[in-house]
């Protein structure tokens, strides 16, 4: 185990910095950040000051390695946007993005272990298509038109929970149902499949015939032994949560790593955007990384090799 | 099987407690739900407090006032800062923290300012500040306002309350400089104490509000300043909303989320006029679209009446009211009413005249046509690329076959600044110095130069006398002549003044003002 935990930490090494420099070049290539600072009437002498106050006036290996080197001391530099360094502005957003993504985990939780398990006793039935068929649906629907229409419904129509905005439980949980849904539609297919490949194993038949409640046989064998799956599916969707609800978040206007993203996106705030990209990766990582751990905590017939 | 159930319930457990565990720790109060709602829903009669909740697609970028070029960000910023003159609703100056001041020389101006002004953490503000303040932006080339005031060469300080602000050559614009974005007086003693980053963390003004609490690209809520020097502020607190998706900042509104919302594109202005507890309004603003013509010898639209046609060609009113739902208004100058030197006659007209379109481009010898190629920015404009579209169908009608470039935003600025697009491109300028000689620099022939080629030495002349005359009834009507000028050669064919649109609910009163500022306590609460 400890081979595995030290070959794991030591190649998310070279990932990383294969991450950054990708990020780094993507960013480089993709607009001019003076740009969108400068208003539409600045001369070219006004451009010219800032370019070479920004040090982007050098070659883009020089100003690669200089990345580099203030990386290994947490410098992500200054967000052009706020004058400050970018990488605690990125941190400061993290709690927010976490309890969006929990939430997300906990609706999408909550959603596909019935469907899930009631899915699979009842295979080829009406409900089993329509709960398949619902998946389907949940995984289909955009996030930004399944957010908006869930705002007209909920907020407009109804009036029963805010708009947007972070405050209350009741601000969480048109987010979360949003950024949730996907998430759930994936895990009952998951469990579905999971649970019906389970069910014909010989130990359920042993079990059925020592005269065993149904209910017991399902609960009790079955839809713990289904749950490894979706246990490592959980904890890599979790990262995902995290780091991946840039849609989300903005149509919320939730202020996480997400809707940071974005802003930086638009802005070419490059700063931010190296940064949180780099935080994003990390989550995700260390995140696959406990889903590898635990999956062979949890399966004794893995290698550590 | 045991080991996995406890296991998995572990994970499920310590992932839940993960996330349950970051967030108290960011949270400042454990009642912060309860404030929250408080602050959102603006219901003076339930809470006693008078809030006022503001919604717009972005939030402020920083409290350094030198450091962005940002009119949403000098919106805000308006309510926590004076400048030394300010502009009123109808762009006239007026004091604000200065008094008084006269012109001792060409190039000096003397400021006489308030003995009664305190900052919001209680230091007096005096001269020193001023110098502080306006000797910075002036000489710090990094500060992205910089190039709207190097010219200020000094700020001299006479005594506690009267400065001389020296000028690098005649300003006659210097009152416009002193009244925009960068000019907000910054306390120098508390920076000069705890540092720019501390002050940039709290940061203090002498407006009517002061700073409560900023949650980035959440919410900036301001307080009332009970010790301001003017009349003391409407509103208990002022709450400013970023919420960048339109149709969430349209429903907040619709819900009464907030009072008032900014930036509504015109697709939605049906939901909120039709919704009972919410209106529209419609303000102009400072940006003007405009075609950019090449005329460069060799190029079609070297031609003057190639020009002329292509504007007789296009029916501005027909862009306005069918793309931008009436949000705007035509013009054929871009010093539009409200800006020194304007020319009320080319504001608000328009030569559209297909025939006569078709008949002066066959007298320029394209009869049996012509083909150009246009390029605009997508996505940068609101409507940028229908309002081209248009244009490309309309020039089709008279027999001007558009090739149209649609290019996002970076890669057409790119293009620009480089001076390498063809016949025609189209953009849209600001003018946050209201006043003609921003909106012309780009006529003059040593700038004009690989852009449009525009050379009229008449112009020329004019633009550089105007520029330095401190006679201001002669200077104005300078710009009126470089204005006709410039209409007749169409080096750019003005199409429309853009409006921004807002969305207010039923319990405020508000009225949009030019400059897009947003002055809280000009919005009223009807009882």
């Amino acid at each position: 185990m400890r081979k595995f935990l030290v070959r794991s930490l030591l190649q998310i090494i070279p990932v990383l910095f294969l991450i950054t420099l990708i990020v780094f070049i993507l960013v480089h290539v993709t607009g001019d950040p003076v740009t969108l600072m400068l208003s539409d009437t600045a001369t070219d002498e006004d451009r010219a000051i800032l370019i070479q106050a920004l040090g982007l006036d050098q070659p883009i290996h020089v100003q690669y390695f200089k990345f580099l080197a203030n990386l290994f001391q947490g410098d992500f530099g200054t967000s052009f946007r706020y004058q400050e360094p970018a990488l605690p502005i990125v941190l400061e957003r993290m709690p927010a993005s976490f309890e969006l993504a929990i939430a997300s985990m906990i609706v999408a939780t909550v959603i596909a272990i019935p469907l899930g398990i009631l899915s699979a006793t009842k295979r080829n039935s009406f409900l089993d298509i329509f709960i398949t068929g619902s998946a389907v649906l949940g995984k289909a629907m955009p996030s930004f038109w399944l957010g908006i229409m869930l705002i007209l419904f909920f907020a407009v129509q109804m009036g029963a929970l805010p708009v947007s905005g972070k405050g209350g439980l009741a601000n969480l949980i048109l987010p979360a149902l949003t950024l949730g849904t996907g998430v759930a539609a994936e895990m009952t297919r998951l469990i579905r499949s999971s649970m019906l490949e389970i069910l014909q194993q010989d130990y359920i038949r042993t079990a059925r015939s020592k005269g065993m409640m149904e209910r017991l046989v399902v609960y009790r064998h079955a839809f713990r032994n289904s749950l490894i799956p979706v246990v490592t599916i959980m904890a890599l969707q979790t990262s995902h949560l995290i780091g991946g609800a840039l849609i989300t978040e903005t149509v919320f206007s939730w202020p996480g790593m997400g809707n940071l993203l974005i802003q930086a996106v638009n802005q070419r705030d490059m700063s931010i955007v190296q940064a949180a990209v780099f935080v994003i990766s990390l989550l995700v990582i260390l995140s696959n990384l406990l889903a590898d751990i635990c999956y062979r905590l949890i399966d004794p017939r893995m290698k550590y090799n | 099987m045991k080991r996995f159930s406890w296991t998995s319930m572990a994970l499920i457990l310590s992932l839940t407690l993960a996330g349950c565990g970051g967030t108290p720790t960011s949270t400042p109060e454990p009642s912060q739900p309860k404030k929250e709602a408080e602050q959102t829903a603006p219901a003076p009669t339930e809470s006693g407090k008078k809030v006022l909740t503001i919604a717009s697609g972005n939030d402020i970028v920083s409290f350094d006032i030198h450091n962005h070029n940002n009119t949403s960000t000098e919106a805000v910023h308006i309510n926590m800062y004076n400048y030394l003159v300010r502009k009123d609703a109808h762009q006239q100056t007026q004091p604000d923290l200065a008094t008084s001041w006269s012109k001792i020389d060409d190039t000096t101006w003397e400021f006489k300012l308030r003995d009664d002004v305190k900052f919001h953490n209680g230091d007096p503000f005096t001269a020193a500040d001023v110098k502080y303040t306006l000797e910075r932006v002036a000489n710090d080339n990094t500060l992205l306002e910089y190039g709207n005031y190097k010219q200020i060469k000094e700020v001299k300080v006479i005594d506690d309350h009267t400065v001389h602000i020296l000028t690098h050559g005649p300003q006659p614009v210097l009152l416009n400089r002193l009244s925009r974005l960068g000019s907000g007086m910054l306390p120098s003693k508390y920076i000069q104490e705890k540092g720019f980053d501390e002050y940039l963390k709290n940061p203090v003004g002498t407006g009517p509000y002061k700073f409560k609490e900023w949650k980035r690209d959440d919410r900036l809520i301001l307080e009332r300043n009970d010790d301001y020097f003017g009349e003391k502020g409407k509103w208990d607190e002022v709450v400013f909303r970023a919420i960048p998706e339109d149709s969430t900042r349209v429903s907040e509104l619709l819900t009464g989320g907030v009072d008032v919302a900014v930036n509504i594109p015109p697709t939605d202005l049906d939901r909120i006029k039709d919704n009972n507890s919410t209106y529209v309004l419609q303000g102009p603003t400072q940006r003007v679209m405009q075609l950019t013509m090449r005329m460069t010898d060799g190029t079609p639209t070297a031609n003057p009446k190639v020009r002329e046609a292509i504007e007789m060609a296009i029916d501005k009113q027909a862009i306005v009211d069918n793309i931008l739902a009436g949000g705007g208004t035509i013009t054929r100058t871009r010093v539009t009413p409200g800006n020194f030197g304007a020319d009320p006659s080319l504001f608000g007209t328009s030569i559209y005249d297909p025939e006569r379109a078709k008949q002066l481009l066959k007298e320029a010898g394209y009869g049996n046509g012509l083909e150009i190629t246009m390029s605009s920015p997508s996505g940068r404009y609101l409507k940028d690329k229908e309002t081209a579209e248009l244009i490309q169908a309309f020039l089709g009608e008279v027999g001007i076959k558009v090739n149209l470039e649609l290019m996002e935003w970076s890669k057409f600025n790119e293009m620009y600044r480089s001076k390498k697009m063809k016949e025609m491109f189209m953009i849209a300028y600001a003018n946050s110095m209201f006043d003609g000689s921003l909106a012309f620099d780009r006529a003059h022939s040593e700038i004009a130069k690989g852009e449009t080629d525009y050379n009229n030495p008449e112009v020329d002349k004019l633009l550089e006398e105007a520029e330095v005359n401190m006679n201001v009834p002669e200077r104005e009507k300078q710009y009126h002549q470089i204005q006709q000028m410039v209409a007749n050669d169409r080096p750019f064919i003005y199409l429309f003044q853009m409006s921004a649109n807002y969305g207010a609910s039923n319990r405020v009163q508000f009225e949009p003002r030019l400059d897009e500022m947003l002055p809280v306590d000009n919005i009223i609460l009807k009882q």
